[in-house]
């Protein structure tokens, strides 16, 4: 008896009837997001059958050599991953300080006049094509900026990086090239072309720091700074960290500017500031076109590294901002 | 990648080229319809490409052509994107212990333009650009393999007797992608200095015997430079800073960029410039292959033009070619044939008139008619015909032989091998270049080097110019501010005391006396203001210090300030108004109203 009451005391199934449109709806969206991923797994799974050849036969050398001669068998991406990473250090660290100032300045000092017509600037800028970033890099830039490039080695050239070999600043004979092509100024257009979307994402975040925090801060007797370092910059975290991530992922992938900079050289250039450098898109897109099929596909090796290490880059980007508060109501 | 990069550099960078097409494209509707061809390859021969591609474009024909070096060239006709390809060298060479293989589909070379691999420089020597310096093989091979590695090397002093180097790093630009130019040099390297060429790609990580490459082997830390394209190299090269640079590039783009290319030293002794006569003579050494059943059929051995043992020969002379397609597949069609050998037709004949004056040298008559045979193999190009008396090449005869060797003229004697040397400038430095038209006062015009000899009047005035017009300065054709500036004439090149009596520079109308009118076939010039005639051998000198004017920068301000104000203005201007506008309603909108009182009375009424 109690047996069978038991089983009839089930609980009430809660399921809903959805309507058809919703059900359309939820299935374009599911759809979309799949085809997201797919896509995503499909690009990788393509690089990774056509580098298979190889990465087969590299082996773990692939990791480890700095050479690029794939079809006399000696290639790997030591040289050409760490330059990717140099020279996208150098263009977040130059970014992040110039878009941060960018994006307070338009959230918080700009006079309301003004605030539209600069966010219109600097979304312009984002819309700036790479190749003519690089040809100014290449024409005008690189000339102009050799003497900075000259004088923080020889001022901070007891810091290894920052040294350049072969230079001498007591010899007033001595080439302005060994400062030209460097990952420097190859990180410094990079940084010219991220900072437009770094800012405009960190502006987007700090813009919406919840008025009744500025307004209670500024009660306080707290000063306009005291307000962007109590309320703004805390609330505006995630943004900043995001926006960075964004900036570094399309400075890990950046080519067209990089590859008209940069003097190709194999072999690991800790050196920033020293002509030479590498990186992965700029030798794929020198290289793609004149390659044997196993130069491709060593090619395409050096991008699914890349591919790879974006994607950690921007997973490591989405689970900071997802801890940040940014977004939550106040 | 690359080739998607390619179509956007082109439509960044021929935006006009693409409106006047469509012009033309209108008004010459009447015409034989043409269809879009597109093809890719050499940079090193793209400055004449280029030119002809203009020059079509008023018959309503569309060629696209993005110079992404030789080896992307060949492989992009190989894997059927392209409609042609342009290279320097045959499909079949073994690269790296590689051999590029030849496509499947059906092709043929046919020359397109002759020219010299030159070396281009960026080296001042107390401000003051040097501009006659002198290159044997030796030391050539020399700086590429990074065996000399300072200006003031005594190999350099011995070629150069009157000049005095600094000690300088050389830095040797090599191009960074598959090149032409870079397999044009290797395969004299390979062939002349073989030693020293393996020894270097050995310790570059490459087998030996290393022969020719497309790709220029470099070795980490020794101080080369590496760039993408010729354009890459020569930009490089030309930036000011980057003195004590060395490049190997086609001579167009040290006349394009202004800068000197250095004589090299050929088997007879001398050491020469590559202009186009030299280059035709040069040339007179190459072997061609004229088996018609070969696959290799017209393709060039440049050994006897290393050899060549004529005074006037530049021994890095050798031919561009196309590859072209003879059957209809991989998208290419009879009417893709019919434009193409229309082009072919045209720049085998008419544009090869041009030729010299961009920096390369025509085509002799034999490899016209060879190349006009090949066109009838492109499908769909078979019924087109040319008339060769009409082509006004240069080189052409009557009796068959190349005019334009024929007449080259024989180097100075102070081009000769040993204690003198010319003082004329080389390449781009000698003059403006061909399309820099009105090149007068205050355009940065190198001068006499400084020589050893010292300090004499005649070494800050115009140095003298041997036999032949150089950088392109088509006789007749002469700019107006050069015609003012006709200073000096000294006596014929072979001097290296220029007798500087008279100083031509300036303002465009002082004429300087003539000393000793040249009998060295420079063209005559007369100043329309005073009468004077003189021969144009010499060219204004302007130093450094003193070039330049100041309205091209601050146009550039004023131009940047156009672009930000028209993007900050129209919202500024909308705020304002709508501001007043709203003025009675809304406190806060009192400040938007006292920036724009106008906007405010406009408004009222």
């Amino acid at each position: 008896m109690s047996a069978t009451s038991a089983s009839t005391d089930v609980p009430r199934r809660l399921g809903t009837r959805r309507s058809w449109s919703d059900r359309a709806f939820r299935g374009t969206l599911v759809a979309g997001g799949a085809a997201v991923l797919a896509i995503m797994g499909l690009v990788g799974v393509f690089l990774l059958i056509r580098a298979w050849s190889a990465l087969h036969r590299a082996g773990w050398s692939f990791f480890t050599t700095a050479a690029w001669e794939p079809d006399s068998g000696n290639f790997g991406i030591a040289a050409i991953l760490v330059g990717t990473i140099l020279i996208a250090t150098v263009a977040v660290s130059v970014a992040v300080p110039l878009a941060l100032g960018v994006a307070l300045y338009i959230s918080e000092y700009a006079p309301v006049r003004l605030r539209q017509p600069l966010v219109s600037v600097v979304d312009l800028m984002a819309a700036i094509p790479s190749v003519v970033f690089g040809l100014w890099g290449f024409f005008f830039l690189q000339g102009h900026v050799t003497g900075l490039a000259r004088w923080l080695s020889t001022t901070f050239g007891w810091f290894p990086p920052f040294s350049v070999p072969g230079s001498d600043p007591h010899d007033p004979l001595a080439t302005a090239t060994v400062y030209t092509s460097s990952t420097f100024i190859a990180g410094l257009v990079v940084a010219m072309m991220i900072a437009p979307v770094v800012a405009s994402i960190m502006r987007e975040v700090f813009m919406q720091a919840p008025v009744g925090e500025r307004e209670g801060a500024l009660a306080l007797g707290s000063t306009r700074w005291g307000v962007i370092r109590r309320v703004v910059l805390p609330y505006g975290k995630g943004g900043i960290i995001g926006g960075t991530m964004l900036g570094l992922g399309r400075a890990l992938g950046e080519t067209i500017a990089v590859y008209m900079i940069i003097s190709p050289v194999f072999a690991v250039q800790w050196h920033v500031l020293a002509n030479g450098g590498s990186s992965v898109s700029s030798l794929i897109a020198l290289r793609y076109g004149e390659s044997t099929p196993f130069g491709t596909s060593a090619l395409m090796a050096a991008g699914l590294a890349l591919f790879l290490m974006t994607l950690v880059v921007n997973f490591a980007a989405s689970s900071v901002v997802a801890r940040s508060r940014s977004g939550a109501s106040s | 990648m690359r080739r998607v990069l390619a179509p956007l550099i082109a439509a960044v960078i021929t935006p006009l080229i693409a409106a006047g097409a469509l012009l033309a494209t209108g008004s010459a509707a009447s015409a034989d319809s043409y269809v879009p061809v597109s093809g890719a390859g050499s940079s090193w021969s793209s400055n004449a490409v280029d030119q002809w591609r203009r020059n079509v474009e008023q018959y309503g024909m569309r060629i696209n052509y993005a110079n992404t070096g030789s080896s992307d060239g060949r492989n992009q006709f190989k894997a059927g994107t392209v409609d042609f390809a342009i290279t320097e060298i045959p499909y079949g060479l073994k690269d790296g212990g590689v051999v590029d293989t030849p496509p499947s589909r059906g092709y043929v070379y046919m020359p397109i333009v002759a020219g010299g691999t030159a070396f281009m420089y960026n080296l001042t020597v107390g401000g003051r650009k040097v501009t006659n310096l002198r290159l044997s093989g030796d030391v050539i091979t020399g700086i590429f393999t990074g065996t000399i590695t300072s200006w003031d090397d005594p190999a350099i002093a011995a070629d150069n007797p009157s000049l005095t180097l600094p000690q300088r790093k050389i830095v040797p630009v090599v191009r960074s992608d598959g090149s032409g130019s870079t397999a044009q040099l290797t395969t004299w390297m390979a062939q002349r200095h073989q030693k020293a060429w393996d020894a270097y790609c050995q310790a570059a990580g490459r087998s030996t015997p290393c022969g020719v490459t497309s790709n220029y082997p470099t070795i980490p830390g020794k101080g080369f430079v590496a760039q993408p394209n010729s354009q890459g190299v020569s930009g490089y090269v030309a930036q000011r800073g980057n003195e004590g640079t060395i490049t190997y590039v086609e001579y167009s783009y040290a006349l394009k960029t202004g800068y000197p290319v250095a004589k090299v030293l050929n088997d007879a002794g001398y050491y020469v410039e590559p202009t186009a006569s030299n280059v035709a003579v040069g040339l007179l050494g190459a072997t061609i292959n004229t088996d018609k059943g070969s696959a290799q059929y017209l393709t060039q051995n440049l050994t006897g033009v290393y050899g060549n043992t004529d005074k006037r020969a530049y021994p890095l002379s050798s031919y561009s070619y196309i590859v072209v397609p003879t059957s209809t597949q991989n998208g290419f069609t009879d009417a893709k044939g019919h434009t193409l050998g229309a082009f072919a037709n045209y720049f085998l004949c008419e544009g090869q008139q041009q030729a010299e004056v961009l920096g390369y040298s025509p085509l002799p008559i034999n490899l016209v008619q060879a190349g006009l045979d090949q066109v009838s193999k492109i499908p769909g190009a078979q019924d087109q015909d040319v008339d060769i008396k009409k082509c006004n090449n240069p080189t052409f005869s009557a009796d068959g032989s190349n005019t334009l060797a024929k007449n080259a003229p024989q180097p100075s004697e102070c081009d000769h091998k040993g204690d003198t040397q010319c003082d004329r400038p080389t390449g781009g430095a000698a003059g403006s270049p061909a399309n820099g038209g009105g090149n007068g006062p205050g355009t940065t015009t190198s001068g006499g080097t400084p020589t050893k000899s010292g300090s004499k009047p005649g070494s800050t005035s115009a140095p003298t110019t041997g036999t032949t017009t150089k950088g392109g300065g088509k006789p007749g054709s002469s700019a107006p501010g050069a015609d003012g500036s006709t200073g000096t004439t000294a006596d014929d090149g072979g001097s290296t005391d220029p007798t500087g009596t008279g100083t031509g520079v300036g303002t465009g109308t002082t004429v300087g006396t003539v000393a000793a009118p040249s009998t060295g076939g420079g063209p005559v010039v007369c100043d329309d203001e005073t009468g004077t005639c003189s021969n144009v051998v010499a060219m204004p000198v302007e130093t450094e210090e003193t070039g330049g004017s100041g309205i091209g920068p601050w146009a550039v301000v004023a131009a940047c300030l156009l672009a930000v104000a028209l993007v900050v203005a129209p919202p500024l201007v909308a705020r304002a108004a709508g501001g007043s506008a709203r003025a009675g309603q809304a406190g806060r909108t009192r400040r938007a109203g006292r920036a724009g009182p106008s906007a405010a009375r406009r408004a009222q009424r």
